[in-house]
């Protein structure tokens, strides 16, 4: 099982094919940094399918607290039964806020 | 029959003297004595069905009055134009104050107070006062179509003139005199077909005629008639109603929302066409127009409490199809 | 007792920014809306239901500015509702020119799948048809999540999928409410409703205010009764329910339950009213109970929740006033409005103005102009643009243009 955070992730050495894909499905690649980065999530499935085929394992992303903004992984999570978009990098709300019963600052409503 | 330069026939052709009036020969008579003494010429109240004469037996009396400048001695207001009683009280005051008060045996102005039945109770009780101060320099001549709604105060001051539906060979021969200045060709079911249409309004008829000759063609057959009135409203409310009155509800809600989305009128607007075309309908009862009549009033102030237009004239044209079973 | 099921409106998105949750469709839609990557003019937003579809449709439209012309995306429904108002189908899309007010129309299709159902593929190739014909963008919505069943459409528009709302967000929100509402709640009984919820926002919502209802304090105790609801209760449901219904209380209870818009589902019902009460006396009757509803609706405002079981009670009314006669018939849905949105205040100051000239001219009230003279002169003026009467009135060009064309409509 492999965390990646969406913002920056790194990938031992691809092959051709399979970087072009990539790119294609949405991700972006920092020659700089040599780091990888998810710029669109259209096909956010299929990114995860070929990630997860390159490193031969299951590929969890980290979510994005929408209340204090760090990352944390679904694991951390009370209901991984209920979700349907699991570790997928989509918004969420960490444990701790939650049981901190925060709401969010910005006028929701 | 006069005629000046005015591009619209019902303005073209209205007569300029009482004895030009159609068909109005009663009231002339009792308002030629009112005019023979003008110093002792009362408030009047002209009541009835649109477009039966009052505004033109109105303006007529301006000009026996006072001649050809007679708008310079004449103030026309409409209280449904007019937003509210003050406005109305200020414009008059303005015309006393500016305008000239009197001309020859007139020794005041004139004030035509075109649908004061819309004005509320508590706006005619200052309109009462208005007259009554301003009675030494003005005479007021109020129109309504119905009378029962002016405040008794008001009612006592004036003489009351009555005026109803027009006889229909007169409003014919109307008719055909204006289609022979405007060198067309009026067929005879044609003319009767407009008359019955129109369901005793000269306005109407004069449009409706003035409508088909639009159409350029050389004769006016029943045809081109039937063709102008398929377009126009007056008559689209009138079938809206003998469709509901009839039972036939789906029909009449589909005309109301071509009423609404055609012409943009909107829930009040359509619900008083309904109050004036309902008036005319020939074949209902007085008893049976007042209790229809208090329905469209239930409905109406159901709108005023901002409903929704087509949910409430719904409703309204659904309890007319139910008093007609 | 009948519930006031007010948080869903009260707390109804306004921006975007509202909308919670589906971050990835909300930038999808927003993306297509504002024209970049757009490579269709048609966007179906499928998911199941009370995750934001509508919620999101309408706080764009909000925050951008256009008009959403809402129509059944059934074709026979389509095609009898625009001739129920006596239009042909392409003069509708002549609307879009006429409305400069609001940066733009868009149509939308709710509940296409209510076409999916259907063994002939005839609803497909009418909602093809119409995403083709129009001239003004469409956005379309459904529930079902079948990709085969939609694959038919991709051809004419982008899919952008929505998902459950997931549970941390949904008891965030619940939160956010019980806050607002001065409501003391339990964790685990936010927990329960937004895990009974299957990432429904809407019912879940609903559910909190069912179980808080009168109440300061809120327990997991309280949320026991919860079963879990049908979240597809949408408005054909709640038509076929409250018109079927053999008392009051039943179409009540119907009606409570149900996740509908209020002020569409009136408007809905009394479009329904004739094809349920074929007899004048029940439809009379009938109507007048929709009609004091709609007063009561305007009293409730956006203050007096309280007088929102008057308005239940009367709509219950309205639809079993004669339980026995019931025969099942084909809904309208959603409610005729469309004529109307000619009609924007700009238009409204025109005809205002033209009758002013003709009420001076012509001694009448400009009330009385326009009923009694403006008909007339339109047919007028459209057979002889040339007429005497443009000058005598001291009519613009576009005037003239305007009342011509308002004929056609």
């Amino acid at each position: 099982m492999v965390v990646l955070n969406k913002k920056s992730f790194t990938l031992p050495r691809v092959e051709r094919e399979h970087f072009v894909r990539l790119m294609r499905l949405g991700v972006e690649y920092d020659r700089d940094k040599g780091t990888f980065s998810i710029a669109s999530f259209d096909n956010i499935e299929a990114i995860l399918d070929s990630i997860s085929n390159i490193l031969n394992d299951e590929i969890l992303f980290l979510q994005n607290c929408l209340i204090c903004d760090n990352d944390f992984p679904c694991s951390e999570c009370n209901y991984p039964e209920f979700c349907e978009t699991k570790n997928l990098p989509f918004q969420c709300v960490c444990p701790q806020c939650l049981k901190n019963r925060k709401i969010p600052q910005q006028k929701l409503f | 029959m006069t005629i000046n330069d005015e591009a619209m026939w019902v303005e073209k052709y209205r007569p300029k003297t009482l004895d030009d009036v159609v068909d109005l020969t009663h009231i002339i008579e009792n308002l030629k004595a009112f005019l023979k003494n003008p110093h002792s010429m009362p408030h009047l109240l002209l009541a009835g069905i649109p477009g039966t004469g009052k505004t033109t037996v109105a303006i007529c009396i301006a000009r026996e009055l006072y001649g050809d400048k007679w708008k310079s001695f004449t103030l026309e207001l409409n209280a449904s134009d007019e937003r509210g009683i003050n406005t109305v009280r200020d414009r008059i005051k303005d015309f006393s104050r500016y305008g000239r008060t009197g001309f020859g045996e007139a020794p005041y102005s004139l004030i035509i107070l075109d649908e004061s039945d819309q004005m509320t109770g508590p706006a005619q009780t200052a309109l009462r006062r208005i007259m009554e101060t301003s009675s030494r320099t003005s005479r007021f001549i109020l129109i309504c179509n119905y009378s029962n709604k002016i405040i008794e105060p008001i009612q006592s001051r004036c003489a009351i003139f009555r005026f109803s539906k027009l006889d229909k060979c007169a409003m014919v021969e109307h008719l055909k005199k204006i289609a022979k200045q405007e060198n067309l060709r009026l067929l005879d079911e044609a003319a009767e077909r407009i008359v019955e249409y129109s369901e005793g309004d000269l306005r109407h008829a004069i449009n409706a005629l003035q409508t088909t000759a639009a159409y350029q063609k050389d004769v006016i057959d029943e045809k081109t008639v039937l063709q102008v009135f398929g377009e126009a409203s007056p008559r689209q409310v009138q079938l809206m109603i003998n469709k509901a009155l009839s039972g036939n509800f789906v029909e009449a809600r589909k005309m109301m929302y071509n009423l609404i989305g055609q012409y943009g009128f909107s829930g009040s607007e359509i619900v008083r066409q309904m109050q004036r075309e309902l008036m005319k309908i020939a074949y209902i009862p007085d008893n049976e127009k007042a209790e229809l009549t208090n329905i469209i009033g239930e409905y109406d102030y159901r709108l005023t409490q901002g409903a929704n237009s087509d949910i409430q004239l719904s409703a309204l044209l659904a309890q007319f199809s139910k008093f007609g079973k | 007792m009948i519930k006031d099921l007010l948080w869903v409106e009260k707390y109804r998105p306004k921006k975007i920014s509202d909308v919670v949750g589906n971050e990835l469709a909300k930038t999808k839609f927003i993306d297509w809306l504002k024209k970049k990557n757009r490579r269709k003019k048609a966007v179906l937003l499928y998911g199941p239901a009370g995750v934001g579809k509508t919620a999101l449709v309408n706080a764009a439209s909000n925050q951008f500015n256009f008009t959403i012309i809402e129509m059944n995306a059934s074709d026979t429904r389509t095609e009898k509702t625009i001739n129920k108002v006596g239009k042909p189908a392409t003069s509708f899309i002549a609307l879009d020119r006429f409305s400069s007010e609001s940066k733009g129309n868009i149509l939308f299709l709710d509940e296409v799948d209510g076409v999916f159902g259907q063994q002939d593929r005839g609803g497909i190739k009418a909602i093809i048809n119409i995403v083709k014909q129009s001239l003004i963008p469409v956005v379309m919505a459904a529930n079902d999540t079948d990709q085969k069943k939609l694959r038919p459409l991709k051809k004419v528009c982008q899919l952008i999928r929505f998902h459950q709302v997931r549970i941390p967000l949904i008891i965030t929100t619940l939160q956010k409410i019980c806050s607002a509402e001065n409501i003391e709640a339990e964790f685990e009984a936010l927990e329960r409703i937004a895990q009974n919820s299957q990432g429904d926002m809407r019912s879940a919502i609903n559910d909190l205010q069912s179980t808080s209802e009168g109440k300061e304090i809120l327990t997991l105790q309280d949320t026991m009764l919860l079963r879990t609801r049908n979240k597809d209760i949408g408005m054909y449901e709640t038509l076929r329910g409250v018109f079927s219904a053999e008392s009051v209380g039943e179409a009540a209870i119907m009606l409570s339950r149900s996740n509908v818009n209020y002020d569409d589902f009136l408007l809905s019902i009394s479009d329904n009213l004739p094809f349920r009460y074929p007899e004048s006396a029940d439809l009379a009757t009938a109507y007048d109970m929709v009609s004091k509803a709609d007063v009561f609706r305007g009293r409730v405002g956006t203050e007096n929740w309280h007088l929102l079981r008057y308005f239940f009670n009367l709509l219950a009314k309205a639809t079993t006033v004669s339980p026995k006669s019931f025969k099942p018939f084909d809904f309208i849905s959603p409610p005729i409005r469309v004529m109307s949105l000619f009609w924007t205040k700009n238009k409204r100051m025109k005809l205002e103005n033209i009758c002013a000239k003709i009420a001076l001219k012509c001694h009448v009230s400009r009330n009385t102009a326009k009923t009694d003279i403006v008909p007339f002169v339109k047919i007028m003026l459209e057979k002889q643009k040339s007429s005497k009467i443009v000058s005598w009135l001291k009519l613009e060009p576009d005037d003239l243009d305007y009342l011509i064309k308002m004929n056609k409509l």
